[in-house]
């Protein structure tokens, strides 16, 4: 699970720069202008990629945050690869 | 690239100085994430600039490219998709496919391309145009099954390759390659249907990477290598000449040698376009004569000089043409089927591009020659490039008249009846002179490289003068070989670029030349916005000669030092036209 976050942080923070470590795990709508419906889409871009899973559009919107990134993944299996 | 490395080099510093790049990134599709890779990979491309891509309106096309200040722009990179000829092309409009509709179609999208075919030429006149037409499938709207290209359908097909087929005449458009763009973006690997119903942006990930490589290699677009040497033996033709003889060596069908008749067609094609070829070989050098005595080779002794031919090792044949052609090591390739003299000359000359010929491997030779294609390529062949070669052939003669005692050189430069022309240089008629100014390094007076907009924006600026220099003599022509850039103050001329080929050196052009700017432009002073360079001695020597002392930035020579240091000039001048007109 550490390998997963670790890839999930480096994902976010190619999206996010200028965020340490511990801002982006507390990532989400919240953070001040930093979330936006640009990023949201480069983050679940990035993601997708990164993590070759496909996320189904009905899901995105409750994609919202790190820790929701987070969840979600670690109920795929494919990204314990 | 994959998206996060885009970004990633997207968040690398930049030195606060560096210059602003930026690139106009028209399209009727969001441009998400392409606009991501294409910034990336110009940062790649461009490391000393701060690049910035900036994107029009969603779903604007047209309007992206008529609003455009073209101005605040080095480049444009035109994105089309048959979306953009007429909406119902699309899937984000629902708008009808009925049969009797589909001629309707075509006709709304021939008139779109009409007028994105014009607004295209306009803004051309101003900036680099990179343009990339439809990339993804047609939606199923016709009537035909997938495998029949029905009437509607070949003609949008026929509408897009006649727009390219314009668009490709257009002086400073450059069309993506759709050839290119399939190796990279399999056809069917390119469309994100879910991705354009949600942000409308069609592309997968991997195409819009493959679209930004493309579209960067044309924006920022790197020199072309200027000569290449050959090996014979197994490389040029097939066979060894010293063990099977003339008639022994092959590059035929029925022999099953034909790849190396292709490389000689692809050589022949490269001369053709003033690439210089040259040969070296460890080999007999009167067989050598012989074989290229055969009527049947592809290329012939005139587009090849010089030859090398002896037993010394291939290292001091590349030294010897490199100094016959004047250019440097790493505008060269060299190539030969033998790893262990790639590895010999690569040693000595590690600039030097060394290729492998892959003998016997038809697949591997035919992938060779494209990646040559792509070391070799041009946007424009000028009339110039036929006369390189055979300007090269001469200039050894006058190369052994320079180090000749003074007066023999007055005497030899006096019998070859020069004739020196001054063109002032037009904007829309100016492929050679910018190619002359990016390229030359030698004769160059700060080694300053100009892009288009920069190169334009010289043409509109009411004090600034930009002169091509022609040569020819009795020995033949040599074609534009001098650019001269700059301003006119009063009686003062600033000399910003000032170019001399080395096809063109020991003739004293660049003598006249100055001694033309002081008559024509009445001055009394002529500053040079010089810079050292490590590669240019030979105007560095030059205005040590002039001036009394090596050269500084901003180093002024009046006329009167020019006139007294200058040497016999024995050439005719024709076409004394005044800068400003």
């Amino acid at each position: 699970m550490p390998q997963l976050e670790d890839r999930l942080i480096r994902c976010f923070a190619s999206v996010f720069p200028g965020y340490t470590q511990e801002e982006i795990v507390e990532m989400g709508e919240n953070s001040h202008g930093a979330w936006d419906s640009l990023s949201a889409v480069t983050v679940a871009a990035v993601v997708q990629e990164e993590f070759n899973v496909e996320i189904d559009p009905a899901v995105l919107p409750q994609l919202d945050s790190f820790q929701m990134y987070r969840k979600y993944l670690s109920r795929t299996s494919s990204t314990l690869e | 690239m994959k998206l996060i490395e885009a970004l990633e080099t997207l968040r690398c510093p930049v030195a606060d100085a560096a210059p602003e790049f930026n690139v106009s990134l028209a399209c009727g599709i969001s441009p998400l994430h392409l606009q991501t890779f294409l910034a990336a990979e110009l940062r790649k491309r461009l490391p000393e600039n701060r690049v910035v891509v900036r994107p029009g309106f969603y779903g604007d096309l047209l309007g992206n490219i008529q609003r455009l200040n073209a101005s605040a722009m080095n480049s444009l990179a035109l994105v089309i998709e048959w979306a953009d000829f007429d909406p119902r092309l699309g899937i984000r409009t629902l708008a009808g496919w009925r049969p009797m509709e589909l001629p309707n179609i075509v006709e709304s999208a021939t008139q779109m391309a009409g007028r994105l075919q014009n607004a295209i030429r306009e803004i051309a006149q101003f900036l680099p145009v990179i343009v990339c037409l439809p990339t993804l499938p047609l939606p199923p709207m016709f009537s035909t099954k997938r495998a029949h290209a029905g009437q509607c359908e070949s003609q949008l097909l026929y509408l897009a390759a006649s727009l390219a087929n314009d668009l490709a005449r257009v002086p400073g458009v450059r069309l993506l390659s759709v050839q290119t763009l399939a190796d990279i973006s399999p056809f069917s690997c390119r469309y994100d249907i879910k991705s354009e119903l949600a942000t409308g942006f069609p592309y997968t990930l991997s195409h819009a990477s493959a679209i930004g490589d493309l579209l960067s290699r044309l924006i920022a677009e790197s020199s072309p290598k200027k000569g290449l040497i050959t090996d014979l033996d197994d490389t040029l033709w097939a066979g060894v000449l010293g063990e099977d003889g003339v008639d022994g060596i092959s590059w035929e069908l029925d022999r099953h040698t034909q790849m190396h008749g292709v490389f000689q067609h692809f050589l022949s094609s490269l001369a053709g376009a003033g690439v210089l070829v040259g040969v070296a070989s460890k080999n007999d050098p009167a067989n050598v004569e012989r074989a290229f005595e055969r009527s049947d080779l592809y290329l012939t002794k005139n587009d090849i000089y010089p030859l090398e031919v002896h037993w010394s090792p291939k290292s001091n044949s590349v030294r010897r043409i490199l100094e016959t052609w004047n250019v440097s090591a790493d505008s060269v390739v060299f190539v030969d089927d033998s790893s262990m003299e790639l590895a010999e000359v690569k040693a000595v000359f590690p600039e030097l591009e060394c290729m492998l010929f892959p003998r016997g491997d038809d697949q591997a030779i035919w992938q060779f020659l494209r990646n040559l294609r792509d070391l070799f390529g041009k946007s424009v062949v000028t009339e110039d490039d036929a006369l390189r070669l055979r300007s090269i052939r001469d200039a050894d003669a006058w190369r052994a008249m320079a180090q000749s005692p003074a007066a023999s050189l007055d005497e030899f430069l006096k019998a070859a009846e020069a004739v020196i022309t001054f063109e002032p240089v037009l904007a829309d008629a100016s492929a050679r002179e910018f190619e002359l100014i990016n390229k030359t390094n030698q004769f160059n007076l700060n080694g300053r490289r100009l892009i288009q907009s920069e190169w334009r924006a010289l043409f509109n600026d009411p004090d600034a003068f930009v002169l091509s220099v022609s040569y020819k003599d009795k020995f033949g022509p040599l074609g534009k070989v001098m650019v001269v850039a700059g301003k006119a103050k009063g009686q003062s001329l600033i000399l910003d670029s000032w170019v001399l080929s080395c096809r063109a050196f020991s003739r004293r052009i660049e003598h006249r030349c100055l001694s033309y700017l002081f008559e024509t432009f009445s001055a009394n002073q002529v500053t040079f916005e010089f810079s050292p360079t490590p590669k240019n001695a030979p105007v560095q020597e030059l205005l040590t000669q002039i001036l009394g002392r090596p050269p500084e930035p901003g180093a002024t020579l009046t006329r009167e030092q020019f006139e007294t240091k200058v040497p016999p000039l024995f050439q005719r001048v024709e076409g004394k036209i005044h800068a400003s007109t």
